[in-house]
Order: structure tokens, then sequence, then C-alpha cells
């Protein structure tokens, strides 16, 4: 069945990724109890730190929201791990030619089977979109779990709406990953132009403190106040949806 | 079976079968009630189409080399299925066997025998030309 | 267009930007037939086969595969449930074993053979854990042809199935065809450019040249109507225009006037026969010579 290719043909980037995001909370969490002390020595002057731009920004939401556990857990992992790691294998699983197998050959045997190519696409969206949320919920979910171990807790409620959060948008950069993917034949160009892209909208994000996609992928307004950024999230679903749509669209034209 | 046939040698192919299978008989080497392979096998085995196995096996068959019996498969009729046939083209083939065998005595090759009797039956080699 | 054949076109044309792979072709192959499609590199032949597997939309013209349309979306799914094809590179997945893309093909067709895929595994020895990519090309091809072969298709499209192959591992290729062709009531179009091959096995062949059809029909009935007519003469050989369209070549060397004859043998003999020849042969001729009178190119 179809998608057992895809299965097949992405597998070892969903369980590699996925061990390394498991290891990296493991670690993040255990790192806290040194933090924590190390924060109470801190003193900001919130002021003058605003003025240096974005990274005085930075600073000063790093160890304001850090103060508390759960500030940490947010800063840390779904504000700035996950969010990285989170686009990158978003844009890594959707990479890749839908037709041919994983060494780039195979093109013509997939078009000899009896499916449309709809179903191609179809497959490596399912597949993809299935393992993508795997990858950011497993370790969100180990928070929960391991916080325990260190004395602390961690809402599931909490990390559910971030989960639904940064998947939401991680989901458009993986669709545009696969409209990519039905462009250019190799693995490489797709991954870094979208990857690129996400780079790109984020430094501008950052620079111009917008209220862009990388805010809505971190929940920070679940964060700060618990509003859930429906908007942002349904635009990016419109999104990831179009340019799906557009890869199919796309493949059905090519002659091979 | 060993039949030998050469698709490029411009000989049809079922000719050639024809012609083995009659020779097969000739020698013994299939008497009267023996079974022919299939031919779905023997094309098979040959490694020809089928449509050309079938069509040597009718031709065999109309000229009563062998009969095809519904359901069992070909055999070769009784008395090699000579006796069939009429007697002009006994006769005929008689004469056809006596020249031959004059030709080959000469040091004519098959091939170039083959080539006269076409062009004879094409009726060239009489209009009127310098012949030796 | 009926459903008799297997395999339709219709003035069939195809271009690429400027290249025009295909200018009208008409094809038609009978149910049940070995149809081989023959012509020189470039001529059409894979660009057809691509076009009736839905893999290539025409530039306009009809194709029927099964009596359904090849350029249809939904009819080619369909199609392609009911064929198999083997590409002219055998493209399959090079990091799967042979076990996995047997039993991925198998996941695929319902109408799956699980007997005949047993008996090709034993005939053509394809080492079960063996990657594609390592295995060789004969070998490669042996498994293109038996996923072609299990699928339970009624209809087997095959680009260049012989070629790079070993006069052993052909005629194991060759007697799969036959022995399906024969038994299962398959249709085959295979296209080559080795005429023995097709010669051998074929009841039908088309020659495509300059993306058209210039020969078709049952190859018994080229092999009976393709004759060369030569004549020696005493003094320099004629060189006569002539008027029988059967006639479609003559060359004079010296003594001797060689004729190429595509039909009507009687009339083109009935215009030799005034000139008056010393001695004439008729020959046939075999698929490679039929081949090269149709092809237009160097010999």
């Amino acid at each position: 069945m179809p998608w057992q290719k895809s299965w097949l043909d992405t597998r070892w980037r969903f369980v590699i990724p996925l061990l390394v995001l498991v290891l990296n909370v493991w670690g993040l969490l255990f790192e806290y109890p040194r933090v924590a002390e190390l924060l109470r020595t801190v003193q900001l002057q919130p002021d003058a730190l605003s003025e240096t731009g974005a990274l005085g920004r930075a600073i000063l939401e790093s160890v304001s929201a850090e103060r508390t556990y759960r500030g940490y857990v947010w800063y840390q992992w779904f504000r700035n791990n996950l969010s990285q790691l989170g686009t990158l294998m978003a844009v890594l699983l959707g990479s890749g030619n839908l037709l041919s197998g994983s060494t780039g050959a195979g093109t013509l045997f997939t078009l000899s089977l009896p499916r449309s190519r709809d179903a191609w696409v179809a497959a490596r969206a399912a597949v993809g979109l299935g393992e993508l949320l795997i990858l950011i919920a497993i370790p969100s979910l180990e928070i929960v779990l391991v916080s325990p171990l260190i004395g602390q807790s961690y809402a599931l409620s909490d990390a559910a709406v971030q989960v639904v959060c940064a998947f939401g948008v991680c989901a458009a950069f993986f669709s545009l990953a696969v409209l990519l993917s039905t462009i250019f034949v190799d693995t490489w160009r797709p991954f870094l132009i979208a990857g690129g892209s996400a780079v790109i909208v984020s430094l501008v994000e950052s620079q111009l403190a917008l209220n862009g996609p990388f805010r809505v992928m971190s929940g920070a307004t679940y964060f700060a106040g618990g509003v859930v950024p429906w908007v942002g999230l349904t635009i990016s679903a419109a999104i990831a949806i179009g340019l799906l749509y557009s890869a199919a669209f796309n493949l059905s034209r090519q002659d091979f | 079976m060993l039949f030998r046939l050469n698709p490029s040698s411009g000989v049809p192919v079922y000719l050639q079968l024809m012609e083995q299978v009659k020779h097969a008989v000739d020698t013994g080497a299939l008497r009267s009630g023996d079974q022919l392979p299939g031919i779905r096998s023997l094309a098979e085995e040959l490694v020809i189409n089928p449509n050309t196995v079938a069509k040597a096996y009718r031709e065999l068959e109309h000229e009563g080399v062998i009969e095809l019996r519904h359901g069992s498969g070909a055999f070769v009729t009784a008395g090699s299925g000579r006796r069939k046939q009429t007697d002009k083209i006994r006769a005929a083939q008689e004469i056809v066997i006596g020249a031959i065998e004059k030709l080959r005595a000469r040091g004519v090759t098959d091939d170039e025998i083959r080539r006269l009797f076409e062009a004879e039956l094409a009726g060239l080699t009489r209009t009127g030309g310098q012949r030796d | 267009m009926t459903d008799a054949w297997a395999v339709e076109t219709v003035d069939l044309k195809k271009s690429y930007g400027d290249t025009e792979a295909l200018r009208g072709l008409d094809l038609q192959v009978p149910r049940g037939s070995l149809c081989g499609l023959l012509g020189r590199n470039g001529a059409g032949k894979t660009t057809t086969l691509k076009v009736l597997l839905g893999m290539t939309r025409p530039t306009s013209g009809a194709a029927r595969v099964l009596g359904l349309a090849a350029d249809n979306r939904s009819d080619s799914v369909r199609i392609r449930q009911r064929t198999g094809f083997v590409s002219e590179d055998k493209d399959l997945y090079d990091a799967m074993t042979v076990d996995e893309i047997v039993r991925f093909a198998a996941s695929l067709y319902p109408t799956w053979r699980k007997d005949v895929e047993d008996r090709y595994r034993r005939a053509f020895e394809l080492p079960h854990h063996r990657r594609v990519q390592e295995l060789s090309r004969g070998t490669r091809t042996k498994l293109a042809l038996l996923l072609a072969l299990s699928r339970g298709a009624e209809l087997l499209v095959l680009d260049e199935p012989t070629s790079g192959l070993d006069p052993a591992a052909t005629e194991e290729v060759l007697q799969a065809l036959v022995s399906h062709v024969a038994s299962d009531e398959v249709t085959v179009l295979l296209s080559s450019h080795h005429l023995p091959h097709i010669e051998q096995v074929a009841d039908r062949v088309v020659i495509v040249d300059g993306g058209k059809a210039v020969v078709a029909g049952p190859l018994e009935d080229l092999r009976e109507s393709y004759r060369r007519i030569q004549l020696v003469f005493a003094d320099a050989a004629p060189q006569p225009t002539l008027r029988a369209s059967g006639a479609i070549r003559s060359e004079r060397r010296g003594r001797v006037l060689t004729v190429v004859c595509r039909s009507g043998l009687d009339q083109v003999l009935a215009e030799l026969r005034p000139l008056n020849a010393v001695a004439v042969e008729v020959m046939p001729m075999s698929l490679k010579e039929i081949f090269f009178e149709s092809v237009n190119g160097e010999r």
C-alpha cells in the first residue's frame, strides 16, 4: 500500500530525531535545578534590556519566564528547542521525491502501480504528518511524565495545547517541503529552500517583534494568558492544506 | 522431442516445424499413435509463438500426418498418414523427391534449389531470355 | 474503436517542446497476441508505452488500453490494475530487498498470483534478501518481469525486456512470455531492437520510425509478402521506373538489378518480365531485412 512506501522512505528520518528529542528533553529537565539556582542570583534591568533590540528582548523574556518551572519548560522546550527542531523535522519529513524510492530510483515503477498520483501525495501527507505529530507529542508528554522525578510537575493540559500549537504551524512547513518536492527531483533542494524560508521568517519575526507563525508555534499567548491562538492555527492549517493541494495538482500535470 | 528451428532463415517457422515432424515420422522417430507435445509446451520448449505451433499442427492435420483429438492432443496418424493424401499429391511428391535428389547429386545446394523453384513458379525464367 | 483490441492508438501525437516524439501513430494490438514494437532509438517506442500507462500525456490523438482511455485519470488507474509494466531501465526501488519489493507489489494487486510468483522465484533463482541495487542486470530484469507477470494482468507492456541479457537469461525471459501468452490469454506488447528475439516469439509486429508506424501486421503476413527479387542481365542492368505500388526500392549494381517488393509480387514481376533477365531469383526476407527497408537512415 502507498503508506507503506512513505513509511519505508521516511522511517529513519523519524526514529532518529525522535530519539534525539527524547534525550534532549531528558537533559533539559535534569538541568533545571542548577538553572533555577543560577537564576536566583541574576538581577535584570528590564528597561535597558528592551532598548537593545531583539537580543535584549530575548534575554529579558528568558530570564523572566524561567523563574518558574512552567516558564522554564515553556521557554527552553516549546519556545526554543521544539520550535527549531520541530520545524527542521517537518521540513525533513516533507522533503524527497514522492514517487521514487529512497535512493531516487523507481519513479516509473511507482507510476505503473494501480494508484492515482493523488494517492501518493496523500500517503506522504498522512504518514509525514503522523510522524510529525508523534515527534512533537512524545517528547512533550515525556515532560509531564518525567517532571515528578525532579520534584516538579507539568500539566498535561498545558502540554496538549502546546503540542497543538507546535504541530499546527510545523504542518505548514511540512506541506511547503512537500510542494517543493513535486518541483525538484532531489531531496536537498526542497529541504534547503523550505528550511531556508523558515529561517528567514523566524529572523524577520524576531527582529521586527511581529506576531508571526513562530509565536503561534510556541503558544506564547497561551503561556502568558491562557489564550489559545486559534486564528493563527486556522490560518496555518489552511496554508498547509492549500500547499498539499498544490502539490497534488502539480504532480498530476507532469510527464515522466 | 528435438526440433531445431531457425526463425531468421527466411523459411516460415511453421513450415520448418512441419518438415521436421514429417522427417521424424519418416525416420521412425515418431511412430503411428505417438503423441506429439501439446501446443503450449512445445511453444515453451522451442521458445516460439504458440500460434506458430498451432498453425503447423493444423497444416499437418490437413495433410493427414497427424490428427488432433479434441481434448487429448495431437497424435501421429496410423500408417504415417500419407495414405490420406490423394494419389496426385503422392505422385507429385515422388517427382519432387527425385528432382531434388538429382540436383543434390549435381552439387546444387538446398538454398539454390529452393530459389530455382520459387523463380520458376514466379514464371520468370522462360521470358525469352538467354539461358544455358 | 472496439474492445477487440487490447491496445489501440489513433493519430497519437506527443511533442516535448520543439521535439515531436510521436507524429500521428496508429497502432492496434489484438487481444492474446504477442506484438513486437520495433524501431531505432528515438523512434518513439518508449514514449508510446509511457502514454499507454498514463505516465505521459499525449499532445493529441487517442490511446485506448483494454477499452479504457489512457489519458483519463481514473481510467488510467483501472488500466494499471490490469496491466503489468517493465520500464526500459528496469526501474525499481533500489533500497528494498527482493522479498520486500515483491510483498509491496503484491499488496497492491487483488489479482496477484502467488503461484506465478513462486514459479518465477524458483525459475529465475531470485535471492530473497539481496537488495535490488545489488542485483546483476539480468537478475534485476528478471525481478522486474516477475513483478509484472505475477500481477495477474491481462496485458503486459515491456520496454526492452531482453536488453543487456546474456543468451541464457534471454531465453528464460522469452520462454516466460511465450508460456504466459499460451496459457493465460495474456496480451504482450514488447518493444525491442533485438530483431531475432522478436522474430522468434512475436505473432505481430509494428515498426515505428520518426514517430509513426510505418509497418504493421501479423509477422507471418509480412514474411509472406516481402520479397527480394534479384535479376541478372547479360549486359549492364537497366534501372526501370516501376509503377507497381508494391515495389518499394530498386537498386542497380553492374549487371544485377535488385528490387524489393512489399506486396503484390505478381504485378511487380509482370513489370520486370519484359526486361529479359538472364537469371532471376525470388527470395524471402528476414525481419531484419524488412526492418532496414522500412526505416530511414544508414544501414
